[in-house]
C-alpha cells in the first residue's frame, strides 16, 4: 500500500511550470488592458433591468448604442425571469455614476414599453480609487498575518515553504482574474483572502507529517522524508481538495449571478493550492534546507 | 460508557438542544403584526391582504389588527418596511418568538443582497475642514510673531499679558498640530475618525425620524459611512430624507423683487400648484426673471413646505435673494427649540466664532427688518425677519409656531452643521424579487453542495462517514444558531461561506480517518487507533483552521457589505469546525471505543 513516489524529482519542472503560468497570465492581462476591475473599484453603473417577453440581448444592446452609450449586456437569472444586468465603467473625467445611470435609463425607456428596474448600483469614482487601495492592503494584511502565525507556528524553514506556496496561490490566482478577464469585484477579494486561508490547509497537514517522520526515523535523508511524508498524504490531500471543490462547484454552478465569479476564482485557487501543496512548498523547504547547510 | 462520558453526553445533548432552540427565531415561523388606523378603508384592508397570498402564508384578521404568520426567509424586515407605506397601515412590526426571551436568542438578519433594500456608501471630504485649521493655523503664528516683536521694556504689566496671551497661542497651535493637522497639512487619521462618528450620530437620527425599521448605519475606514436600509422602494424619497449634501446656506431676501414676483404669478400663473420637475421649475424661473426685469445680483428660488398630511415638501412659493451669501451651514454650530420670556416657542442656536462676525455684519442695522432666507440644497425652508443686529454669536428665530415646526426648523438649522460634506459614493438598491431569486439560488447551491459531500462520505467511508456527515450537520446547526445569537447578518456570500465551511470541515474528518486507518494499518488495536488519530491530528487541524479564521477575519474586518457576511459565517464556521471535529466526533469514537467487543473499526 504504501508506494514511495518520487515528487521532489519534478520540483524544477514544476517551478518552471508555475513561472511560465504566471508570465503567461501577467502577458496576456497586461496585453489586454491590465485588471479588469468591476464597477465596486473603478466606478460606474451596474443594473438588472426586467424586460418583456421576447426582447433579447442584441435589441437591448442596439438600443444603447444607439444612445451612445457604450455599456455591457448580459442575460442573468432564468431565462423567463427576462432579467438582463448592464454595466457600465466610468471612463471620462467628470462622469458622474448617477449621470450615466439616468442615461442609461433615458434610453431604456425610450427604447422599450416597459421596463423594470430590479436593482441599481452606482459606485463614485473617489470611492472606486480608495477601495481598490483598501482591497490590496488587506490581501497584504491578511499574508502577513498567516506569515506570521506560520512563522510562529513552525520551524523556520517550514513557514518559508508554506509562505511561498500561499504567495503563488494568491499570485497565480489574481493572474488567473486577469487572464480570464473576470471582472475584479467585492466577491472575487473574498474569494482570494478565503484562498490565502486555505491553500495553506494541505500544507500544514504535510509538513506536521514530515516533521513526524524526522522524529521517528533517522537513517532516511530528508529528501526521502520528503517523498515519504508526502506520498503518505497523497490520498488525503486529494480527498480533502476534492470534497471542498463539491462545495466551491456548487457555489461556481448553482449560485446565481453574484456568486459566479467567485466560485470561479476559488476553483482554480483551490486546484492550484492543491499542486502547490505537492509540487511547489516542500522543494522549497529542501531548498532552504540546503542552502542553511552550508 | 464510564461516568465522565456520560457528562460529557449530557453536555453535548444540552448544547445541541440549545442550539436547536437558538435557531427557531430565525427559522421558525414568524408572526407580523399589523396595526390599522381607525379609518382604513375596505380596500385599504384587501390590499394589505393581497400583499400575502393565502399559500404561502397564513393571515388572520382581528379587531383593527391583521396577523401573518409564515416561514422563516418570508417575512423579513424588507417586508415590515414596504408594508409600513402602505395606507391604512398604522404600525408594523415582527412579533419576537419565545425564544428570543427565553433565551435571549435573536433572529439572524438577512444582508440586502436577500431581503431587498438600499444601501449608500457616503464619503466625507475634508478639504475645507483641513483649509480651516490651516488658516487658523497660520493665523496664530502670525499672531505670536506680532506679539514677539514687540519692543521689550513697557511697563511690567504689559509684559505679563503679551506673554500670557503667547502662551495661550502656544496652547492652541500644540493642540493644532498634535491633534488636527499632520506635517504635511493633512487632517490626522484619529480626528477624521471623531468628525466621521459626528457625521454618522446626525444621520442616524435623520434615519431614525424617517421611520425606518433595523437600519443598520456603520462607519466604514475613517472617512465612510455605510447605510443600509431593508426593503426601501423609493430611494429618492430616502435621500432627500438623509439630506446628504447638508448644503445650507444663509441669504438676505429682496422684498421688493419678491413682491414683484408674487404679483406676476398671480396675474400670469393659472395652474393651483407650483411645477416640481427640476426643468418645468427651471424654465418658469426663467420666464419670470426675463419678465420682471431681475437685476444680476438676485436670484429666484422656490420657497418649500412640508405638506402635514404626506410629510412631503412642496413648491409653495417664489422669492427673489441676493446671490451673495450672508451666512454658510457650517458658521452655525447648534440649534434647539426653547422658549422665549413669554413661553412661545422659538430656535435658538449659537454661530461658530467665523459665523459670529459674519452675522453681526449681516444683522446691521441697514439689514434690520429684511428677511434672511434659509436655503438647503437649493430649496428655500424658512425666511425669518431680522429683528436685531446680533453681535453675540447667538441668536434666535421668533415666530408663531407650532411645536412641530420649530422642531423642522431647528433640524434645518443643524443640518446644516453637519460636521464635514458627506457626498455618496456608491449606492445600491436590490428589488426584493431579486433577492428571492438570489436565496433560491443559494439554498439550491447548499443543498445540492452538502448533498454531493454527504453521498461521498457514505460510499467512501461507510459508518464512519455517517458520523462525520452527523458532525457536518451539526456544524451547519451550530454556525447557523451561533449567527442568530449574536444577531449577525447573514448574506448570499454568507450562504456561499456556510456551503464552503462544510467543505472545509470535511477535510478534518479526512485528515483524522485517514491517520486511524494508518494506525490500523500499523496493528495498533482498535482504542489505541482511535485516541492517537485523535491526538496525532490535533495541532494540524488546529493551525489549517487557524490560518483560514486569519483570513475571515480579514475579510471581517475591512470587507464591506455583503462580504463582512462572508467573513463571519466563516469565522463562526471554523470555531464550530474545530468544536465538532475535536470534541463530539472523538466523543462519539470514545463511546464506540469502549465497546469491549469492538473488533473491527470501520473507517
Amino acid at each position: 500500500m504504501e508506494r514511495l513516489i518520487n515528487f521532489l524529482k519534478y520540483r524544477f519542472f514544476a517551478i518552471g511550470l508555475s513561472i511560465v503560468l504566471f508570465v503567461i497570465f501577467s502577458l496576456v492581462t497586461y496585453l489586454s488592458g491590465g485588471i479588469n476591475w468591476g464597477i465596486d473599484y473603478n466606478g460606474g453603473v451596474k443594473t438588472i433591468v426586467k424586460f418583456e417577453k421576447g426582447i433579447d440581448i442584441s435589441k437591448i444592446r442596439s438600443v444603447l448604442t444607439e444612445n451612445n452609450i457604450s455599456a455591457s449586456v448580459q442575460q442573468i437569472g432564468k431565462e423567463e425571469h427576462n432579467n438582463y444586468v448592464i454595466g457600465s465603467k466610468l471612463q471620462g473625467e467628470g462622469e458622474t455614476s448617477e449621470k450615466s445611470y439616468q442615461m442609461i435609463k433615458k434610453a431604456l425607456d425610450k427604447g422599450f414599453k416597459k421596463i423594470e428596474i430590479v436593482s441599481v448600483e452606482t459606485v463614485g469614482p473617489a470611492i472606486g480609487a480608495l477601495m481598490r487601495k483598501q482591497a490590496i492592503y488587506s490581501i497584504i494584511i491578511a499574508l502577513v498575518l498567516i506569515m506570521i502565525y506560520l512563522a510562529f507556528r513552525f520551524e523556520f524553514k517550514y513557514a518559508v515553504g508554506a509562505i511561498v506556496a500561499l504567495i503563488h496561490d494568491v499570485i497565480l490566482s489574481y493572474a488567473f482574474v486577469g487572464v480570464m478577464r473576470i471582472e475584479f469585484d467585492v466577491p472575487v477579494l473574498a474569494a482570494i483572502l478565503a484562498l490565502a486561508g486555505y491553500s495553506v490547509n494541505d500544507t500544514i497537514v504535510i509538513f506536521d507529517r514530515i516533521r513526524e517522520n524526522i522524529n521517528i526515523e533517522s537513517k532516511q535523508t530528508f529528501t526521502e522524508i520528503i517523498n515519504k511524508s508526502v506520498s503518505q498524504m497523497l490520498i488525503r490531500t486529494i480527498l480533502t481538495s476534492f470534497l471542498t471543490l463539491f462545495s466551491v462547484s456548487a457555489i461556481f454552478f448553482l449560485g446565481g449571478e453574484t456568486l459566479h465569479s467567485f466560485g470561479q476564482v476559488l476553483l482554480f485557487g483551490m486546484i492550484i493550492g492543491c499542486y502547490s501543496t505537492i509540487y511547489i512548498a516542500s522543494p522549497v523547504v529542501l531548498w532552504w534546507e540546503k542552502l542553511t547547510a552550508k | 460508557m464510564n461516568k465522565g462520558m456520560l457528562y460529557k453526553g449530557l453536555f453535548i445533548f444540552f448544547i445541541i438542544v440549545f442550539a436547536i432552540i437558538l435557531t427557531l427565531p430565525s427559522a421558525g415561523n414568524k408572526k407580523l403584526e399589523i396595526t390599522l388606523t381607525s379609518d382604513a378603508l375596505p380596500q385599504e384592508i384587501q390590499n394589505i391582504m393581497n400583499r400575502f397570498p393565502a399559500d404561502k402564508f397564513e393571515v388572520t384578521k382581528a379587531e383593527g389588527k391583521i396577523l401573518v404568520q409564515a416561514g422563516g426567509l418570508k417575512i423579513t424586515d424588507a417586508v415590515m418596511n414596504e408594508l409600513k407605506i402602505f395606507k391604512g397601515v398604522k404600525d408594523v412590526k415582527i412579533l419576537p418568538h419565545w425564544a428570543e426571551k427565553a433565551v435571549l436568542a435573536k433572529k439572524i438578519n438577512f444582508g440586502l443582497d436577500l431581503q431587498g433594500g438600499m444601501e449608500l456608501v457616503m464619503m466625507a471630504n475634508f478639504d475645507k475642514i483641513k483649509k480651516q485649521y490651516i488658516t487658523e493655523r497660520d493665523q496664530l503664528l502670525e499672531k505670536k510673531k506680532l506679539l514677539e516683536a514687540k519692543p521689550a521694556g513697557k511697563a511690567n504689566a504689559d509684559k505679563d499679558t503679551i506673554e500670557k496671551e503667547i502662551k495661550d497661542i502656544d496652547y492652541q497651535l500644540k493642540d493644532i498640530n498634535s491633534n488636527k493637522l499632520t506635517d504635511n497639512n493633512e487632517l490626522r487619521d484619529p480626528f477624521k475618525d471623531e468628525i466621521t462618528k459626528q457625521a454618522l450620530e446626525m444621520l442616524r437620527n435623520r434615519v431614525d425620524k424617517f421611520g425606518i425599521a433595523e437600519p443598520s448605519i456603520l462607519q466604514r475606514g475613517t472617512e465612510m459611512i455605510e447605510i443600509q436600509l431593508p426593503g426601501i422602494k423609493d430611494p429618492v424619497a430616502v435621500k432627500n430624507a438623509i439630506g446628504t449634501t447638508g448644503s445650507v446656506q444663509y441669504r438676505l431676501v429682496d422684498d421688493a423683487f419678491t413682491s414683484k414676483t408674487t404679483g406676476w404669478l398671480a396675474a400670469n400663473y393659472k395652474n393651483p400648484a407650483l411645477p416640481e420637475a427640476l426643468d418645468a421649475q427651471e424654465a418658469l424661473l426663467k420666464k419670470i426673471s426675463a419678465e420682471i426685469g431681475l437685476p444680476k445680483e438676485l436670484e429666484l428660488l422656490f420657497l418649500y413646505h412640508r405638506d402635514v398630511k404626506t410629510k412631503k415638501i412642496f413648491p409653495s412659493d417664489i422669492m427673489v435673494l441676493q446671490k451673495k451669501v450672508a451666512l454658510a451651514g457650517d458658521d452655525i454650530s447648534k440649534a434647539w427649540v426653547g422658549n422665549d420670556e413669554y413661553g412661545a416657542l422659538i430656535v435658538q442656536f449659537t454661530t461658530t466664532t467665523d459665523g459670529a462676525f459674519k452675522f453681526a455684519k449681516v444683522t446691521a442695522q441697514e439689514n434690520r427688518g429684511k428677511r434672511m432666507a434659509i436655503i438647503i440644497d437649493n430649496k428655500i425652508r424658512s425666511a425669518p425677519r431680522i429683528n436685531d443686529q446680533i453681535a453675540t454669536g447667538s441668536a434666535q428665530i421668533t415666530g408663531d409656531f407650532s411645536l412641530d415646526e420649530v422642531n423642522t426648523l431647528a433640524r434645518i438649522i443643524q443640518e446644516g452643521a453637519l460636521p464635514v460634506d458627506l457626498t455618496i459614493a456608491s449606492e445600491t438598491t436590490i428589488g426584493p424579487s431579486l433577492g428571492q431569486d438570489s436565496i433560491e439560488a443559494g439554498i439550491t447551491a447548499l443543498v445540492v453542495g452538502l448533498s454531493a459531500i454527504f453521498i461521498f462520505m457514505l460510499f467512501y467511508y461507510k459508518a464512519a462517514g455517517l458520523i462525520a456527515n452527523i458532525g457536518l450537520i451539526l456544524n451547519t446547526l451550530f454556525t447557523y444558531a451561533i449567527l442568530s445569537w449574536l444577531g449577525l447578518t447573514l448574506t448570499l456570500p454568507g450562504i456561499a461561506g456556510l456551503l464552503l465551511n462544510v467543505g472545509m470541515a470535511v477535510d478534518s474528518n479526512v485528515i483524522i480517518y485517514e491517520r486511524i486507518k494508518e494506525e490500523l494499518r500499523s496493528g495498533k488495536s482498535a482504542k489505541i487507533a482511535i485516541v492517537n488519530g485523535f491526538d496525532r491530528v490535533f495541532w494540524a487541524i488546529f493551525d489549517s483552521n487557524l490560518t483560514t479564521l486569519i483570513a475571515a477575519f480579514v475579510l471581517f474586518q475591512y470587507g464591506s457589505g455583503p462580504i463582512k457576511g462572508f467573513g463571519v459565517t466563516l469565522a463562526v464556521g471554523i470555531a464550530s469546525t474545530m468544536f465538532v471535529a475535536l470534541f463530539i466526533t472523538r466523543f462519539i469514537y470514545e463511546v464506540i471505543g469502549s465497546r469491549k467487543d469492538l473488533k473491527k473499526l470501520s473507517v
